[in-house]
């Protein structure tokens, strides 16, 4: 495309950039300097506070453990469902897009209702495991966080399984092949091989799983409840509940550098690790 | 298998390799045997099922039926990377993620090669495939010529027990093909390795290979000599698609003495050597350049129009209104006799034993 027809598409781009500015870039401005305004104007006394009570670190710790672990169990199920996806022909490409794109059409909030139910004392994971005797007796998931954990990556497994599967689709089959014919075994080809190549992929898919699960609200006010809190679930209750616009404030404000830092590793790492593909 | 058993195994020896996709039968008990340090071509045409015999020796693929002997042992149940059989994939295959070198190094790191002798081997084969210039470039920033340069060395860096290549040079032009023919042909005889070469062109069968093995529809038809090939094709499908060649239909008549056949055809009594019951349809073939202008004794002559006259450089066609599908042809290294020129009426001959002969279906 010739720069001069580039430059008169990139109008086609304005209401979107329009409206985000309006509903989007605005608020979050407003939101920023709320974070550093005190009553005698900019200060910077709300971070100091916050980061000096133990509280605060503990709910930092949950937010980023509770995303780890979840990005963590997201790639390690959604990698070989990636890979069956991209072998897969036919009927079973086509069913298997499906499974995984159909669920995306039921609100978080059904879905975490739905894992209320499932994670309950007499709910069908407590008494699948008492019945093959993995478990004693019946116990709650409900309102822990192992709860949360497999709520959270059931909703957000798409995200880590689509970019997965749309690198690893475009890799050619004979590569492996080539690498057996080379005397690769089948692990060797997996870690030199295929695993390189998925790299951008996975990367991608941590990202989105990783920055959702740090900023996800309705799943753990459901799953997990009021005892323990993230700094989304914190600023929520600090803007919702307490009416602190001063704490909400700067909980929002480290959440977006979290996020933010994430989009930007990953892009960084990707730019990286496909420069060098 | 006993029969089997009284002969002594070549070097590959395929048995009655079978494979079906479905209700297609792709391979219908193939028998190949090629001997150390020989190079064969698997000629015939697209979709004959050459990839798939290939992808079946180097264990990607499964055979339904028969065994694959390498160097006297049976690979039929080896998974590709315990059977030492290199391939070089029509698409290349090199790994995007690595450097021209560490494609060569590949195998070798997954063979568990010492790292001190890896280097010296892979800048030993990318010397011999002249790419030693190219070592740290990234293989996606190469031509075709070189990709394929590339792709030979890796696959020879493990020193496998036979080399397969699929049809590796049908992305490049034609100039440069003729260039890497010459090269791999010379390369793999210095290192002495056994290879099987897939193609569909039967130019670069016959420039290459010690034998062929022509191939069609799941089966060889012939496996001999480019020379054997080209003067007593086996089959009328190898005379067909090996060269160029004058076919008539036409019936026995008689059969004389030793095998000596009088067959009636569209231009008269044609005399050959065979053996088909009177009676029978047969196709009669003729190569170009055993045709010669003017009647002879003791040899088939028949009368033609001349229909074009095609001047080939070295060479020179001449081409007969025959009457049937395809014109006669005489080729001829040296100069037409004077004042011919396309309508004018010229005997032609070729000898008896010039005249091959194969069985037809009865549609004349
Ligand atoms: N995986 C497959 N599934 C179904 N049909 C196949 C498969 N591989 C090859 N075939 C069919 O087998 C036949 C032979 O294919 P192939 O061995 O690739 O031929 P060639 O290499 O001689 O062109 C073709 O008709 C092709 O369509
Ligand atoms: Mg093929």
């Amino acid at each position: 495309m010739s720069g001069a027809r580039l430059d008169r598409m990139i109008w086609l781009a304005l209401p979107a950039v329009a409206y985000l500015a309006v509903v989007y870039a605005l608020p979050l401005l407003w939101l920023l300097g709320r974070s550093v305004t005190g009553p005698d104007g900019f200060t910077i006394a709300q971070f100091t506070a916050f980061f000096a009570d133990p509280f605060s670190w503990r709910v930092m710790g949950n937010t980023l453990r509770i995303a780890f672990w979840v990005t963590l169990l997201s790639l390690v199920i959604g990698y070989p469902v990636a890979i069956a996806m991209a072998r897969a022909r036919g009927l079973m490409q086509v069913m298997l897009l499906v499974a995984m794109i159909l669920p995306l059409s039921i609100g978080v909030v059904v879905k975490a209702f739905a894992w209320q139910i499932v994670l309950r004392r007499d709910g069908v994971i407590s008494q699948g495991l008492v019945a093959i005797g993995i478990w004693a007796e019946p116990q709650r998931l409900l309102f822990t966080e192992a709860g949360l954990i497999v709520g959270a990556t059931n909703v957000f497994l798409p995200f880590m399984i689509l970019p997965i599967y749309s690198v690893v689709k475009l890799i050619d089959p004979r590569l492996t092949e080539a690498g057996a014919t080379l005397g690769a075994s089948p692990f060797y080809r997996f870690r030199k091989i295929l695993l390189p190549l998925a790299l951008p992929g996975i990367v991608s898919g941590s990202a989105f799983v990783f920055s959702m699960a740090v900023s996800m609200f309705v799943i753990p006010s459901l799953l997990i409840g009021d005892r323990f809190q993230t700094l989304a679930t914190l600023t929520g209750r600090s803007y919702l509940l307490m009416r602190n616009e001063a704490l909400g404030s700067t909980t929002a404000v480290i959440l977006l550098v979290i996020a933010v830092s994430i989009v930007v590793l990953s892009t960084w790492l990707s730019k990286r690790v496909g420069r060098s593909l | 298998m006993p029969e089997l058993i009284s002969h002594p195994a070549a070097f590959l020896d395929i048995r009655r390799a079978s494979k079906s996709f479905g209700a297609g039968k792709v391979l219908d008990g193939v028998d190949l045997a090629v001997e150390r340090g020989e190079f064969v071509s698997l000629l015939g045409p697209s979709g004959c099922g050459k990839t798939t015999l290939l992808r079946i020796v180097a264990g990607l693929l499964g055979a339904d039926q028969g065994h694959v002997m390498l160097d006297g042992a049976d690979i039929s149940a080896k998974p590709p990377h315990h059977r030492d059989v290199g391939v070089v994939f029509q698409s290349y295959a090199l790994f995007p993620h690595l450097t021209v070198a560490e494609n060569v190094a590949f195998g070798l790191h997954a063979k568990g090669t010492e790292k001190s002798s890896i280097r010296p081997i892979v800048a030993k084969f990318l010397d011999l495939v002249h790419m030693s210039a190219f070592a740290d470039r990234s293989v996606k920033a190469l031509s075709g010529g070189q990709q394929q340069r590339v792709a030979v060395a890796r696959a020879l860096a493990v020193g496998p027990k036979l080399l397969l290549l699929d049809e590796p040079f049908s992305a490049l032009d034609r100039k440069l093909r003729e260039t890497m023919q010459i090269e791999l042909k010379r390369l793999l005889r210095e290192l002495g390795t056994t290879a099987v070469f897939v193609t569909h062109d039967q130019d670069e069968a016959l420039i290459m290979s010690d034998r062929i093995a022509v191939m069609n529809r799941g089966l060889i038809e012939q496996l001999a000599t480019p020379d054997t090939i080209y003067r007593r094709p086996a089959t009328a499908f190898a005379l067909e698609f090996v060269g160029l060649s004058t076919r008539l239909r036409g019936k026995v008549s008689a059969m004389e003495g030793a095998g000596e056949l009088l067959i009636d055809t569209a231009f008269g009594s044609i005399r050959a050597n065979g053996n088909h019951l009177p009676g029978s349809s047969v196709l009669i073939g003729v190569r170009p350049e055993r045709m010669v202008f003017g009647a002879r004794d003791g040899a088939n002559t028949v009368a033609a129009a001349i229909q074009d006259i095609v001047f080939q450089g070295s060479r020179i066609q001449v081409h007969f209104v025959s009457g049937i599908d395809e014109p006669f042809l005489l080729e001829t290294g040296g100069e037409l006799p004077a004042g011919l020129a396309p309508g004018q009426q010229v005997p032609l001959s070729w000898s008896i034993a010039d005249t091959l002969v194969y069985p037809a279906g009865p549609s004349a």
